[in-house]
């Protein structure tokens, strides 16, 4: 008997439940969930079955719906995320900008003089192309410029600029409304790959156009000549080399170049010099042959004693 | 055009008062669904479903005017009993009180023309 009863009350909420699928799935659950216990006491009462005495299952679900305030019959939609929030303000302050700057450049919107300049961003979309393309073909290591060498060769750099700018235009013309969301976005991402390159890329030329005048040689940034000298070697007329020796100019200011570090021979210690003058290192002259030999014949009197005056001056440096 | 001239009844009326039918109805003793459905059949509100009460009672109780307990009973299912809270009170009253203002309302608009 109960398990015909408890049969009844379950095939009677499944066909309200059955009737309520459009609500969501919480809601449902709520609403119903005391369902069962009620059903129980109705068929307690003595008087029929739960169809006799409520009706069809479809027509109770209609009354609970209604009594229950979901009238509607449908699920409230899912509050917006904020993410779709702010993109909808966005939209409509976009919205609201475009009509405002468009009486400006002679248009009702801003947004149709933009869609005029299309086809001019598909051919600067080609030859940016082209640079990438250059950029990750080259390993010439030479520097680029302007145009898309490969290699250095302003041939291939023409070649592929025509050949980037006529594929840019060709995917311009092409409808992607048909195509799925995958190209859009790749075209999108590519598009925007391409746009932080050109403002890279502008601000390089930039600067570099600028640092001009300060730069003969390709290899010199930073405009001085004397950068990389590291000590100075004077040699007299006699092309033996001076110690200890001062540089000024003209208003007698010291002129200091190089670095005052040495490395000593027999230890290998890089140290401070304890020389006063130039040079810093005596042993890394350049012509380091004592004038004993170049010296000899332009100096006679030098050759007197080989082992004299000439020999002098190198163990003199020699001796720090 | 068409024009349509809604008839009163005792469904199209309730379907206006039935929250404060069943407040009313738990006023002075709790009770569970069918209990309170027996109550309002009982004052003579023969026409009330079953649904309607089931679904208001849920109505109310997500509202935060009742709240409800469960009783163990020894012969059938448990049962979910509901009961007035001070929300559940004060929405009475004020219900109630704007019930008394329209009804009497009426009654004094029918009056006065003769109809009743």
């Amino acid at each position: 008997m109960i398990g015909t009863e408890q049969h009844e009350i379950t095939a009677y909420l499944y066909a309200v439940r059955a009737a309520l699928r459009d609500l969501p799935e919480s809601t449902r659950d709520e609403l119903l969930e005391d369902l069962p216990e009620h059903l129980a006491e109705v068929l307690a009462e003595a008087g029929g079955t739960l169809l006799e005495r409520l009706g069809p299952p479809e027509a109770y679900a209609a009354e609970l719906r209604a009594s229950a305030g979901f009238v509607g019959g449908f699920p409230d939609p899912p509050p917006p995320s904020r993410l779709v929030a702010l993109r909808s303000a966005l939209l409509g302050w976009l919205r609201v900008a475009d009509g405002k700057a468009g009486p400006m450049l002679g248009y009702e919107r801003a947004s149709e003089f933009l869609l005029l300049l299309r086809p001019a961003w598909w051919v600067l979309r080609g030859y940016l192309l082209a640079m990438v393309l250059a950029w990750m073909l080259d390993d010439s290591g030479q520097p680029m410029g302007l145009l898309p060498r490969i290699g250095g060769s302003e041939v291939v750099a023409v070649l592929l600029i025509a050949g980037a700018v006529l594929g840019s235009i060709w995917l311009g013309r092409r409808s992607f409304r048909s195509a799925g969301q995958w190209p859009r976005w790749a075209l999108y991402a590519g598009s925007t790959v391409l746009v932080l390159v050109a403002i890279g890329g502008f601000f390089n030329a930039d600067s570099s156009t600028r640092n001009d005048n300060y730069s003969d040689a390709n290899y010199t940034y930073d405009g001085n000549p004397f950068s990389n000298v590291q000590d100075v070697f004077v040699y007299d007329q006699q092309g033996r080399l001076v110690t200890g020796a001062q540089i000024f100019d003209q208003d007698g200011t010291q002129i200091v170049l190089g670095n005052p570090y040495c490395t000593d021979e027999t230890t290998g210690e890089y140290t401070h010099t304890d020389h006063m003058g130039y040079p810093y290192c005596p042993g890394d002259a350049p012509f380091a042959t004592p004038s004993a030999e170049r010296a000899a014949p332009a100096d006679p009197s030098a050759s007197v004693s080989p082992t004299g005056v000439p020999s002098a001056s190198p163990t003199r440096s020699a001796g720090r | 055009m068409r024009t349509t001239v809604l008839r009163v009844d005792t469904t199209q009326l309730l379907k206006g008062v039935l929250d404060l039918a069943v407040l009313a109805a738990l006023r002075d003793e709790d009770g569970y669904g069918y209990d309170i459905l027996r109550r309002l059949r009982a004052a003579g509100l023969e026409d009330v479903g079953d649904a309607s009460v089931y679904g208001t009672l849920r109505r109310l109780f997500n509202g935060g005017l009742l709240n409800t307990y469960v009783v163990p009973s020894d012969e059938g299912p448990h049962r979910k009993y509901y009961a007035l809270n001070a929300a559940g009170r004060a929405e009475l009253q004020r219900s109630g009180k704007v019930w008394r203002g329209f009804a009497s309302m009426m009654d004094d608009l029918l009056r006065e023309r003769g109809t009743a």
